[in-house]
């Protein structure tokens, strides 16, 4: 399955790109983060907590941040298991200066397996849209206050 | 009831269902025991995965949790047996164990068994094991599996392949074939389905540590197999520790035949902790790890004359047959499957390949009519290829090449027993006339200008029932390397009244309604005093079980034949009473008295208790009316019928809608007709529902997608008209009764009627096939994109 999408934030580009590399805004604005730990160069420890319909919970797993080329694009990598089952996404983002803001084109193929693969199948493609959307709303937000800041 | 009216032939209400119906059957999840423990399964999400780790320090850790199991701690135990290799090739065989052992073959493959207090506490305790997994590369798909570069499952099995086997005549076919007018070649997928009992499976484990003895409550079609393949190739103890007993079951359509990993874990553990273990696999697990049916890729190529002779036919199918192999799951596609796929019709060269393939999947075997429909369909859906191509109608087709009746009993040349009897040309006459065919036809005419898709499919089928004959099934040659006899007891107690035990089972079916009707006329008692008991090992004389129709052929006959010899004996002991010779006994209506001398009558009950009391009898006799008979029959039976079914495709929607349904069957003698008919009825819906609605769907990651019944399309009430039936009746020469059977025929007959409807009522769009279901999605694309649709 494949699910994209994109989103227009009111933010120069070189300050989302500036949010969504650093950890501590990761951790604020993914819905759900209950936990974020840095393990490595790009890489972290996660919790996340999630319903997806009718199947609620808690995801362990990983985030990695790859084939980065600032500040127009990167790959954002979840691999994440909870009782109902696993996660595993690879998630291209896009970015391109449109106006005075920012169009995030998004792009990812979520494997999905155990519960999740087959109750959860049909309502990843509108969970995972919303989640997105969620997330660079807040993205947008920290973007916003870090241009400001520059002002 | 009385006996002056003959049982046999009667439709009668089945005497078991005011105790299913009112929730008063014993199922396997309403046996509790006293300190019994409740497991619950952690399975592989992965379709494919090493297993690297496995830590139960959580699960254990939460209280009411009393161990937690893996594949390394029972592996003091053997793998489950594969019972039924393919015939006279090799096969690579790979069974499941208890639990997996290192790696994980396929989505909800066990890797741990969590025992808890109770079921919910053990169910908590499943999610907090934590498994570390290394995923492998992935093969769901038959074809895919086979080729270059695709992952390999096990060392022992190249390129997938689980066996390579063939019948009938290559050589003639390929000179058939290649010297044809006519030919036609078709790739046909059978599509895999999922059983879907109403009841899931489960087993429940005890064992007495004095003793050394086990009682295991087991949702099985087969106990008496499933001791003997737990005791002797499991366990390696003595099959007489072993006592199977299967309670009254929710319907099985083949699922429940075969020996299953929570048989073994639950006696191990019931073993290793000294309490009894539960376990009731809940839907998703029963979709995930019991087993499915089908899946078939085929390329086939048919043979004939422009008018209408058909003179070849060349199959080559790859059975995909899961991870591992279940326990029958060789035999479903070569001896079921390969044998019979030449049907109803006299063809002179045939020739099938089947290679059995190993994917990521779960394991396939036997589905109501296992290996037969999938036979059915493939050359019903040819004949009709071959009558569009030539531009015949395909009644005519069918009747040109139908088997004679003078032919029978009709060798097919592919390693079959003879067809016992066989009359086709009057079942396909009757299906027509009901039907009204040649007024459809000219409606459809009249539609087709109008811009509506009205289509009309046929199914002239035969198929293989009372699968038994030792001599046959036996042979090295089949693979089975077993007798498949039944057995039957039957004794008349003090009062007269008759205990029959059979060594086959009802799963659903109405057997113990059916077999009652036939010892009330074969013994000329009330059908009321009769009653019928099984599926308790240390109860019932050993048998092999109830599945491949053979319940009635074989296990009735078996009773039958007990009954003749109770009824010798009763009259032996009557002429012993009534001081007369036994050739001057007239036995009548469960009595005896001499010729000539109506008046004087010993009853059933009166020779039963002189039996019992033993204080005369004759020189040499016996005590007690109690006999058994072990009965292989000389050959399978062979029902046969035509099926039609007319749809309406809604030509903006590409949606099919079954206008009507007509079934006319010839399963022999028929016992009790309401019985036969709900068969009948059950068996065509699941038939239909391939050709509309259900298909297992895994995706390229081995996920089922179509995991819970919200996903796989099971068919409503509302898919269906009123089915009509009738019936013809060729007695089966093979048993005294001339019963050939009819648990499966409906579902043989009725997925090709279906989709040769469909494809019918397409022929305006050029479309020529369609794999099922013809949902009306692909319906609308065949119809819109031609033949891009049509072959997906």
């Amino acid at each position: 399955m494949q699910i994209d999408g994109e989103d227009l934030l009111d933010a120069p580009i070189d300050c989302v790109w500036q949010a969504l590399n650093d950890p501590a805004v990761l951790a604020r604005c993914v819905p759900g983060v209950t936990a974020l730990v840095p393990t490595g160069p790009d890489a972290y420890d996660a919790e996340i907590k999630l319903a997806i319909g009718p199947l609620k919970g808690t995801f362990k797993g990983t985030v990695r941040i790859t084939e980065q080329v600032p500040p127009e694009a990167m790959t954002l990598t979840v691999d994440g298991a909870a009782p109902m089952g696993g996660v595993n996404a690879a998630g291209r983002l896009a970015l391109e200066t449109q106006g005075t803001g920012t169009l995030v084109r998004w792009q990812a193929e979520p494997k999905l397996r155990g519960t999740l693969a087959t109750v959860g199948a049909r309502l990843i493609g509108p969970v995972s849209k919303q989640q997105t959307t969620a997330f660079l709303k807040a993205i947008e937000a920290e973007a916003r206050q870090l241009a400001s800041s520059r002002r | 009831m009385t006996t002056t009216t003959k049982m046999i032939g009667q439709a009668i209400k089945r005497r078991e269902d005011p105790k299913l119906i009112t929730g008063q059957g014993q199922f396997l999840d309403d046996v509790k025991l006293t300190g019994m423990l409740h497991a619950v399964v952690v399975r592989s999400p992965y379709a494919h995965a090493t297993i690297k780790g496995i830590d139960a320090s959580k699960a254990l850790a939460l209280p009411g949790v009393v161990a937690v199991f893996t594949g390394e701690d029972m592996s003091d135990i053997n793998p489950l047996p594969c019972a039924w290799a393919a015939g006279k090739v090799d096969n690579n065989l790979n069974t499941p164990r208890a639990l997996a052992v290192g790696k994980a073959m396929h989505v909800g493959d066990g890797v741990a068994l969590v025992v808890a207090e109770d079921r919910y506490i053990a169910r908590d305790a499943a999610d907090l094991v934590e498994v570390d997994y290394e995923p492998l590369a992935v093969v769901v798909d038959a074809k895919k599996a086979t080729e270059p570069g695709a992952p390999q499952l096990h060392e022992n099995a190249p390129s997938n392949i689980v066996m390579d086997w063939e019948c009938g005549d290559r050589e003639k076919t390929d000179a058939a074939i290649a010297a044809a007018e006519v030919t036609v070649r078709e790739q046909i997928v059978n599509q895999r389905l999922i059983p879907t009992p109403m009841e899931t499976r489960g087993s429940v484990a005890r064992y007495e540590p004095a003793t050394g003895e086990f009682t295991v409550w087991m949702t099985s079609q087969a106990p008496h197999v499933m001791r003997l393949l737990l005791a002797a190739f499991v366990f390696g103890i003595p099959e007489t520790s072993v006592r199977c007993i299967s309670p009254n079951i929710g319907g099985g359509f083949g699922q429940k035949i075969f020996v299953y990993a929570d048989m073994a874990f639950t006696m191990w553990a019931a073993r290793k902790l000294g309490r009894p273990v539960k376990f009731v696999e809940d839907r998703a697990e029963n979709y995930q790890s019991s087993t499915h049916g089908r899946d078939h890729i085929t390329d086939v190529e048919i043979a004939g004359t422009r008018d209408g002779r058909i003179t070849g036919l060349r199959i080559d199918t790859l059975a995909n047959l899961g991870g591992y192999l279940s326990t029958i799951a060789p035999g479903i596609p070569t001896t079921l499957y390969g044998r019979i796929t030449t049907g109803v019709y006299k063809i002179p060269a045939a020739h099938c390949r089947v290679r059995g393939v190993y994917t990521n999947t779960a394991m396939v075997d036997a589905y109501r009519g296992a290996g037969r429909p999938e036979a059915s369909y493939l050359i019903e859906r040819m004949v009709d290829r071959f009558a569009a191509e030539i531009g015949m109608d395909p009644a005519e087709v069918r009747r040109r090449n139908f088997i004679p009746p003078e032919d029978f009993p009709y060798s097919n040349g592919m390693g079959l027993l003879p067809y016992d009897s066989g009359n086709y040309g009057p079942a396909l006459d009757r299906a027509l006339q009901i039907v009204g065919y040649d007024a459809l036809r000219a409606e459809q005419a009249e539609a087709r200008k109008q811009g509506r898709y009205l289509g009309i499919g046929l199914s002239s089928y035969v198929e293989i029932c009372g699968v038994a004959p030792s001599a046959w099934i036996g042979l090295p040659g089949e693979g089975w390397g077993a007798g498949l006899w039944e057995s039957a007891n039957v004794r008349v107690h003090l009062t007269g009244k008759v205990v029959v035990t059979t060594g086959s089972l009802p799963h659903g079916q109405g057997l113990e309604t059916t077999f009652a009707q036939i010892v009330a006329d074969e013994l000329g008692v009330p059908y009321d005093d009769v009653v019928v008991e099984w599926g308790d090992t240390s109860g019932t004389p050993f048998g092999f079980g109830t599945y491949g129709s053979r319940s009635l052929a074989v296990g009735g006959t078996a009773i039958v034949k007990t009954v003749a010899k109770v009824r010798e004996k009763a009259k032996l002991l009557a002429a012993h009473m009534l001081e007369a010779r036994v050739e001057d006994i007239v036995w009548e209506d469960g009595k005896a008295f001499v010729k000539g001398s109506p008046d004087q009558v010993k009853t059933l009950g009166d020779i039963a208790l002189q039996a019992a009391v033993a204080y005369s009898l004759p020189e040499g006799m016996e005590p007690s009316l109690d006999e058994t008979t072990y009965y292989d029959p000389p050959n399978c039976t062979f029902p046969f019928g035509t099926h039609v079914a007319v749809v309406d495709i809604d030509a903006d929607t590409g949606a099919v809608s079954l206008r009507r349904y007509v079934a006319v069957d010839d399963v022999g003698t028929v016992i009790n007709p309401l019985i036969v008919d709900g068969q009948l009825h059950g068996g065509i819906a699941q038939g239909v529902a391939q050709a509309l609605t259900e298909g297992a769907i895994y995706d390229d990651d081995g996920q089922l997608v179509t995991g819970s019944l919200l996903e796989y399309a099971v068919p409503k009430a509302s898919l269906f008209p009123q089915f009509e039936t009738d019936r013809t009746v060729t007695r089966s020469p093979v048993n005294p009764l001339g019963v050939k059977g009819a648990g499966e025929a409906g579902t043989i007959a009725s997925a090709q009627a279906v989709m040769n409807a469909v494809i019918d009522a397409l022929q305006p769009f050029g479309v020529k096939h369609l794999q099922m279901p013809a949902t009306s999605e692909r319906v609308w694309n065949a119809m819109h994109g031609g033949t891009r649709g049509a072959r997906s």
